[in-house]
């Protein structure tokens, strides 16, 4: 395929752009305890980074699948295959499904750690570094070590086939072999304050209940720090490599972008939820279906929305709209369809989350 | 000859030299290599497949704003149990907040029309430095009939508006383009981004510093402050 054949080749890109406004919270931190920021048009914003919402997505996300077709992030993989080897065998002791595991592991090539030390029980090896491992993938591992005869090539293969749906989505690196790496379809932004946020502290006295009468002093006292904010979450995904990365399965696409879109609007990172009690949903989400390339829509809020009495939300959400607008009069192509959920710009209309959803799939399987 | 002009900003980005291990830095601009990786994923060059003949493009960057420098705490806990103060990896990722910069590629004019299409259509998502960096806004500026030096001094100022009323009225910019006698040296040169084998040579270029001169009328930096006016009695 030459350049211009994969350039002129279809594609569909889902923009996926939430405002959502998160109460005072101190979801992700830095190793000082503070609230992450980032400056952005000159002001300091609230920041919640694209990794830790990433991670709250793939739990959700797993929550939406059987575990047949995701994939476990673990260091313990000889343990995952050694299950799966009594589970497809039960006259097979735990004990020497290790051992097979450990062997049909080693054949690809992957380190393995963890020689127990002197007097201690023995310990499972596990990975060196954090493997992606889809239920496919080691149950095709668990096959291949009952089996008996395999080869390097056989172990690789293994690994390959039978992509998890979040492996497909949110990609898998692999220090010791390159090869088996793959490329995520989707891409998560760091997510933004639409207006500028000062970070508050709460000072805070604990008081011993136990202590005598004419002792005034609190037990304990410090400072949290927290800050709220309405936050620009954008994410995208390539549908066209999502596709071929499920082996062309328009259904399942349909059924993963819609996963997709259900994780990232319900799913939330979970730091100091038990303080703050956070757990909120998006005020908007404005979903689009591209045909050109995705675009994200932060340079609406690079001017920050200013305080008002109408909060931020109503602002950030117009703004939204007009920067949709302006991009697509100008350097960008109109959008194949879009929707809106929750609170809309005045000009338009909005539709529950459910029905959203099931617009959005069937126009997935008959346009992709 | 031809020069193909982009405009790289977005809320971060973040442009790693040789950066393995737990302290991740960011350049102070877009490298030579992230850059072509931007374009071979616009192009959608997958990652076995040959960049030689966009290697072979000659590359600059105006620093049209520099941006702040940000610190990511990063950090990946395991599978097997709550959020949890328990980390397995810790890294700290660096990246440029809040920058935007002018890159130019000059070279094989068939080429750069390609990539001006591609940039618009792009088969992959482009991300500036890292995944989580989606550029905002129009990227390619399109081409330009000249040679990279001209080409990317003779561009109007990116930068944006808030920054350009806070800046002075004479504002210079710095331009870092791949030179023959270059005093920079970097491994900066990329030959594969397959993932068998991620290859990069040397490059040599060189950093002009006063490379524009511009004369901001935005500019509303007040400049003549009387610092003894309210004791005199005055405003």
């Amino acid at each position: 395929m030459t350049d211009m054949d994969k350039i002129n080749s279809n594609r569909m890109y889902l923009d996926v752009h939430v405002i959502q406004t998160v109460p005072p919270s101190n979801i992700n931190r830095d190793d000082t305890g503070s609230p992450k920021t980032c400056t952005y048009g000159g002001a300091v914003r609230a920041r919640v980074s694209s990794q830790s919402w990433k991670r709250a997505i793939r739990t959700y996300f797993g929550e939406e699948f059987s575990e047949d077709e995701l994939s476990t992030r673990t260091y313990k993989i000889v343990e995952l295959v050694a299950n799966r080897i009594v589970e497809y065998d039960s006259t097979i002791e735990f004990e020497d499904a290790v051992d097979m595991a450990v062997k049909v592991i080693k054949k690809g090539e992957i380190k393995l750690d963890g020689k127990s030390k002197k007097g201690e029980p023995d310990k499972i090896p596990e990975s060196k570094y954090l493997f992606f491992l889809s239920t496919k993938q080691s149950k095709n591992l668990a096959k291949l070590a009952i089996d008996g005869e395999y080869s390097e090539n056989d172990v690789k293969n293994a690994l390959k086939a039978g992509c998890g749906i979040d492996l497909a989505l949110f990609g898998r690196m692999v220090a010791d072999d390159p090869s088996l790496n793959v490329d995520a379809s989707s891409q998560v932004a760091h997510a933004i304050s639409t207006h500028r946020v000062q970070p508050e502290y709460d000072f805070y006295t604990a008081v011993d209940e136990m202590s005598p009468d004419d002792n005034k002093g609190a037990g304990m006292m410090g400072t949290i720090e927290f800050d709220s904010s309405t936050l620009y979450r954008y994410a995208t995904v390539a549908l066209h490599e999502l596709c071929s990365q499920l082996s062309d399965d328009k259904d399942t696409t349909s059924e993963v972008a819609a996963a997709f879109i259900k994780s990232m609007a319900l799913s939330m990172p979970t730091g100091k939820q038990n303080t703050f009690a956070n757990r909120t949903v998006p005020d908007s989400i404005f979903v689009s279906l591209r045909s050109d390339q995705p675009i994200n829509l932060v340079g609406a809020f690079e001017s920050p929305i200013q305080q008002s009495s109408n909060g931020y939300v109503t602002s950030s959400v117009e703004r939204l709209a007009e920067k949709e607008e302006e991009v697509c009069s100008t350097f960008a192509e109109s959008p194949l369809k879009t929707w809106w959920i929750g609170k809309k710009p005045a000009s338009k209309t909005s539709m529950s989350m459910g029905e959203a959803m099931e617009e959005i799939k069937s126009f997935i399987l008959s346009e992709l | 000859m031809a020069t193909l002009l982009m405009r790289l900003a977005g809320p971060m980005q973040s442009w790693g030299g040789d950066v393995k291990f737990g302290r991740r830095m960011t350049e102070r601009q877009p490298t030579k290599s992230g850059v072509l990786g931007l374009v071979a994923s616009a192009l959608g060059r997958r990652r076995d497949d040959d960049i030689s003949d966009l290697s072979q493009l000659r590359f600059g960057v105006r620093i049209d704003q520099p941006g702040k420098l940000l610190r990511d705490y990063h950090t990946i806990q395991w599978e097997g149990g709550k959020y949890s103060n328990k980390f397995s990896d810790i890294s700290e990722r660096y990246y440029l907040s809040d920058a935007v910069f002018l890159a130019g590629l000059e070279g094989d004019e068939e080429l750069l029309k390609k990539i001006d299409v591609a940039l618009a259509k792009p088969v992959f998502p482009l991300y500036l430095g890292r995944r989580s960096c989606p550029p905002e806004g129009q990227i390619s500026l399109g081409m330009r009939p000249g040679c990279l030096e001209d080409s990317i001094r003779g561009e109007g100022w990116q930068a944006s508006e808030w920054y350009r009323s806070k800046s002075a009225s004479m504002v210079y910019l710095e331009v870092i383009e791949d030179s023959d006698n270059g005093a920079i040296l970097s491994r900066d040169l990329p030959l594969s981004f397959s993932q068998k084998h991620r290859k990069y040579t040397f490059r040599t270029s060189s950093d002009d510093v006063e490379a524009v001169k511009i004369d901001n009328m935005e500019s509303r930096q007040i400049t003549d402050h009387d610092a003894m006016a309210t004791l005199r009695g005055g405003r």
